[in-house]
């Protein structure tokens, strides 16, 4: 798995983006408990696997979050029988499985997007995406906003700091202050896009940005094959129980 | 706003993304019957940075941190361009930072997309009278719009084994929670708005 997730040339952008959105499914179709560590344990296997966990867990740090608020809060508020009580304070069980049952199915789903798609670079993933046939206008504009992200959230950053050192309000007084920085950076988008516009028109646009599409090579098609035959292994081990 | 992975029922997930499926093709069918609409590319592109850089700033709205949304400004300033923004910052946040879902993407765009409409709407019909009111009505009311969207959903998709009672109690205080972030981004939408017509009109769909 390290080997597959280290070598894009070999796994390519699109055949990933296969694979999770399979397996993404197969995960979320699970609706057993006794299933939740098999998720768990594959999308902690494909973690380990993709070489990047410090990278990858900081990413995840929002969806463990969300799964300990799902875990902690559903078995207070919901169900009809006890398990424990506290004071006024009272677990149901119902609650609690429901609770473990989204928090794993969530955990392994995240897990498994990050150890699948952080290998490859944003640009390749939005060119994997047109290449499986999201429309053109659509690619364009992502491609786009990758390029562009970076610079305008400087700018948006800049423009804080510039604020706050000259003495800006804060808390919720900061909001207009927020909002007139908005507008600035929005009038800066709309004088950059009308040079970028004749920018493309010198480099021959027409109709969607320049993206080569290879074919699916031979390793392209045993990975998602391999990941259609796990999700379905999953399906059918999850009615079966 | 966003629904995670693994919340929702897998055949709402696939509900999700045929519903807004249908919705980009309506949006990419009337985006082409525009003149010219290569050359509005690159203006959707930018301003969709713009908003998707300014939708990752946390903004302190007492007593907590607010992440704006930003669906009205967007549905004013790119009209039907709105949808296919939305549903490219959905992915590109999923895929990048890990926050929304990938199954739950198209349902996220159902959460987003109507809201942002119903905004261009307002703007075209009533914004060059009352552009003030219209603006706030945009900025908060696509909000409040897709909190209940939100709330229609998880309420449509959690098990059956919950107490539904408990649960529309939960997204009560969920949908209360989110009273400072209305607010904040109907005043963000008025004062954005404001500036744009006194000094850029030319962005907006009338000045």
């Amino acid at each position: 798995m390290a080997k597959l997730a280290r070598s894009p040339v070999l796994f390519s952008a699109r055949a990933r983006l296969i694979v999770a959105f399979v397996l993404a499914f197969g995960f979320a179709s699970v609706q057993s408990l006794l299933m939740v560590p098999v998720l768990v344990a594959i999308g902690a296997t494909a973690l380990l696997a993709s070489g990047m966990i410090g990278h990858n867990l900081a990413r995840l740090r929002g969806a463990l979050l969300l799964a300990a608020a799902f875990l902690l809060v559903l078995p207070l508020i919901s169900g009809q029988t006890e398990i424990a009580g506290l004071g006024p304070v009272t677990l149901y069980l119902e609650g609690a499985q429901a609770g473990a049952l989204i928090a794993g199915r969530l955990l392994a789903i995240v897990a498994l997007i990050l150890a699948l798609l952080s290998p490859v670079s944003p640009f390749d993933l939005v060119a994997g995406m047109r290449a499986l046939g999201v429309p053109a206008l659509m690619a364009d504009l992502a491609f786009l906003t990758l390029r562009y992200m970076e610079e305008i959230s400087g700018e948006l950053a800049r423009g804080r700091l510039a604020r706050l050192l000259r003495g800006g309000k804060t808390g919720w007084r900061a909001l207009p202050d927020h909002a007139d920085l908005l507008a600035g950076s929005l009038i800066r988008a709309q004088l950059r896009s009308e040079q970028l516009w004749a920018a493309m028109r010198l480099r021959g646009y027409s109709a969607g940005l320049n993206t080569p599409v290879a074919p699916l090579g031979p390793f392209d098609w045993a990975c998602i094959l391999g990941g259609s035959v796990l999700a379905l292994a999953i399906f059918w081990l999850d009615r079966s129980i | 706003m966003h629904l995670p992975d693994g919340l929702m029922p897998v055949e709402m997930a696939l509900a999700g993304y045929a519903g807004s499926g249908l919705l980009a093709a309506i949006s990419l069918s009337r985006i082409k019957h525009l003149p010219d609409p290569s050359a509005l590319v690159p203006r959707a592109a930018m301003l969709t940075t713009v908003f998707f850089a300014a939708s990752l700033v946390a903004i302190p709205v007492p007593p907590t941190t607010v992440h704006l949304m930003l669906a009205g400004l967007l549905g004013v300033m790119l009209g039907w361009f709105a949808i296919p923004a939305i549903l490219v910052g959905l992915f590109l946040q999923a895929v990048l930072f890990g926050h929304g879902g990938l199954t739950t993407l198209g349902l996220n765009g159902l959460i987003l997309g109507p809201p942002a409409l119903l905004a261009f709407w307002l703007w075209r019909a009533a914004g060059r009278r009352w552009p003030d009111v219209v603006a706030v009505c945009a900025g908060s009311g696509a909000v409040v719009v897709a909190l209940f969207i939100f709330a229609a959903l998880v309420l449509a998709g959690m098990p059956v084994a919950l107490d539904a009672r408990a649960e529309q109690t939960a997204l009560w205080a969920f949908m209360l929670a989110h009273v400072p972030l209305v607010l904040a981004e109907g005043l963000i939408v008025l004062v954005v708005l404001r500036v744009l017509r006194r000094t850029a009109p030319q962005l907006l769909p009338h000045g």
